[in-house]
């Protein structure tokens, strides 16, 4: 079972249960022998009262006298009680109307017990000794059968009652214990790296829920103290390289502007110029990634049509692929929006556009799919170079791999992919290499999830539209 | 025009000064949070330049007290910190722009005009120098009255160059103001654009109309 309340509901309810029955049982075995010795009770007044009517003579009276003066007394009484009476040696010399011919089974060296007469049922006996006479008391036993038949019934109805309750109020004081934990965990859902200052409230009470939740407090502080490192660390390093770097560029920028340096100064200025924007690229690549992995970036995610945003991309795209003679050719299938961030995916594909131009032949063609179904959408970047053995499929997303030929001049960081690949899985989806078709060319695969939330929006736009 | 300029960094400090100076700005330099609440309740500027690490504060904190007490002025931060979530959060807080570290001087006077011309817009619809004629209403370019086509970038990167003729843009403006991101400044994206550019409207080629600064960026002469 999945939860923890209704698992304690489960065992608290049979518990219950099972408590109840055992106390019913015990029950039953204390009210049948309350009601035998009743019974016992019952036969023993009989006895009383035959010997009340016997007389202190019986001894010397003749059989007949006997007969009758016992007759006279249980006539009244032969419903209920079954009497024998014998003499040792000589058999019976008295039994009640009611026994007809039957007798009562005598069992030897007991006195009170239960005996099963045909036709009449079951007995409570006892044996009474008068000088001379035995006397066998018998009363029915069915009355007591009945209230104790009576009295399971009652208790089964009882005990479904209570296992139904049982499992009610077992819930209920589950959930009520439990609160405390739901609460915990919905504030645990709700720190993330934007609000990690947020802590779970903790009860005013000492006892093991709130020992938790000062436990995972605790941890909280920690992780956002590491936290606040890496933010700190990345935001000092950024202003302790950026504002010297700052100082170089507007020095190299005001020897240009004076226009006092001979040509092969300028040039190097120029080229001074070039490579402080190269630094400062690299930084803020190295900054995104250390941000990206502490999860410190948060996107600007919309939602956006991708057949919209791959045809703004495609101005441009098709500018560059026609500028080195190679072409260009997106295609897209499927409609509806998905959220993401329009200027990451927009660095995303630039970045895969510009490996695919590099590695292209003049004339070659690059082709960018997009297909837009309703869980996911697909962009593969497909070029016609000479393509990558498969052990580099993943390597090349690691940072600083080259392996473009035509990077070896430096012009690139190596961090390229890597920031693809971090983009991406901001984006919770995910980004693979693999051969072209016929084993030529690369294709550059990513895959960003359609949100349920995108597809409601959708919904809504669509409305918008057609009104 | 008169400027105040906060920034603990001395040397910036002043060159940002000097640049601003030549272009014949008034400028006051100051170094801390404290100075800097001082001299705006003394004096009145027209535009703020804002350094976020000053030794005695965040920039942050003082734009946002400013902002409370009514203070309306353009506030243009400079910063180290380019995280897209820091832009974001100086424009909340009342910043009208941002510029991240490294800048150009060119990039901080483009922004600085742009700023102090905002103030006193005047949206113009037919942009006119250089025998260029940009109609932005019917979005047609002619050079000496011949009819030229533009795609759509193209025309937007015209506009931009007509709009300050003569002065330098930088690679990052044009960027952000075509683009609305600098992701494009790694690529030569920019460049084809500009090679294109020039090869539909220079029709002497020894007399080009625009000037490629290396490492910086474009000038319309």
């Amino acid at each position: 079972m999945r939860s923890i309340s209704a698992r304690l509901a489960v065992w608290y309810a049979l518990a219950a249960t099972l408590t109840l029955a055992c106390l019913f049982v015990v029950g039953y075995q204390l009210l049948q022998t309350h009601l035998i010795n009743g019974l016992d009770l019952l036969n023993s007044a009989e006895f009383e009262q035959i010997k009340a009517h016997l007389g202190d003579d019986y001894m010397t009276q003749s059989k007949r006298v006997i007969d009758e003066r016992i007759r006279e007394t249980t006539e009244f009484s032969s419903v209920l009680f079954y009497i024998e009476i014998a003499v040792p040696k000589r058999g019976t010399i008295f039994a009640s109307r009611n026994l007809q011919t039957l007798s009562i089974p005598d069992i030897p060296g007991q006195h009170r017990y239960d005996a099963e007469i045909p036709k009449i049922g079951e007995l409570r006996v006892a044996e009474f000794v008068l000088p001379s006479l035995d006397i066998t008391i018998a009363t029915p036993l069915n009355p007591v059968r009945e209230v104790m038949e009576g009295y399971v019934e009652v208790c089964a109805w009882l005990l479904a009652a209570m296992l139904g309750a049982s499992v009610l109020i077992g819930f209920g004081l589950s959930r009520l214990a439990l609160r405390p934990i739901r609460l915990m965990r919905e504030a645990a859902n709700r720190i993330r790296s934007d609000n990690l200052s947020e802590r779970i409230p903790v009860m005013q009470v000492q006892d093991e829920v709130s020992d938790l939740a000062r436990l995972l407090n605790q941890m909280f502080d920690r992780l956002e103290s590491a936290f606040n490192q890496v933010r700190n660390f990345t935001a000092e390093a950024s202003h302790e390289l950026k504002t010297p770097l700052t100082l170089v560029r507007l020095q190299a920028e005001k020897l240009l502007v004076g226009g006092t340096l001979s040509a092969p100064n300028e040039e190097a200025v120029q080229m001074q110029l070039e490579e402080l924007a190269r630094v400062n690229q690299i930084i803020d690549e190295m900054l995104f990634l250390s941000r990206a992995e502490a999860r410190a970036i948060t996107l600007q995610s919309k939602h956006n049509d991708p057949e919209r945003f791959l045809k703004s991309f495609s101005l441009d795209a098709r500018v560059l692929a026609e500028h080195g003679g190679q072409h260009f050719l997106a295609l897209h299938e499927g409609a509806g929006s998905v959220s993401f961030d329009e200027n990451r995916i927009r660095q995303v594909l630039l970045n895969l556009l510009a490996n695919a131009l590099a590695v292209s032949p003049p004339g070659g063609q690059v082709t960018v799919r997009s297909r837009l179904n309703t869980t996911e959408w697909q962009v593969t970047v497909e070029d016609q170079g000479p393509g990558l053995p498969a052990d580099q499929h993943l390597r090349i997303f690691n940072r600083f791999v080259r392996v473009n030929p035509r990077d070896t001049d430096g012009s690139g960081s190596g961090l390229g992919l890597a920031i693809c690949q971090s983009i991406i899985l901001l984006h919770h989806g995910y980004i693979v290499a693999e051969n072209g078709a016929e084993g030529r060319g690369l294709k550059v695969v990513f895959t960003i999830p359609v949100t349920p939330a995108a597809t409601t929006a959708t919904l809504g736009d669509s409305r918008q539209e057609s009104r | 025009m008169k400027i105040l300029v906060v920034e603990d960094q001395k040397r910036l400090a002043n060159l940002v000064k000097q640049g601003l100076t030549e272009r014949a700005y008034t400028v006051t330099t100051v170094s801390t949070c404290a100075q800097a609440r001082d001299t705006v309740c003394e004096d009145k500027f027209d535009l703020i330049i804002l350094d976020l690490g000053l030794p005695d504060g965040d920039g942050l904190d003082l734009l946002r007290e400013w902002r409370r007490s009514g203070f309306k002025e353009p506030v243009l931060i400079l910063s180290a910190r380019d995280a897209v979530q820091d832009r974001i959060k100086g424009l909340d807080f009342g910043a009208d722009d941002y510029l991240p570290k490294p800048f150009s001087l060119e990039e901080l006077l483009a922004r600085v005009r742009s700023q102090l011309r905002r103030q006193s817009d005047v949206k113009e619809t037919v942009l006119e120098c250089r025998g260029i004629r940009l109609d932005l209403l019917h979005h047609t370019a002619q050079v000496h009255g011949q009819q030229i086509d533009l795609t759509r970038r193209e025309f937007a990167l015209l506009e931009i160059f007509m709009q300050s003729p003569g002065r330098i843009l930088t690679r990052t403006y044009i960027s952000e103001k075509i683009w609305a991101s600098h992701f494009e400044v790694d690529t030569n994206l920019l460049d084809v654009y500009m090679s294109r550019l020039r090869a539909k409207l220079e029709t002497n080629p020894d007399k080009p109309l625009f000037k490629t600064i290396r490492g910086v960026g474009y000038q319309l002469l």
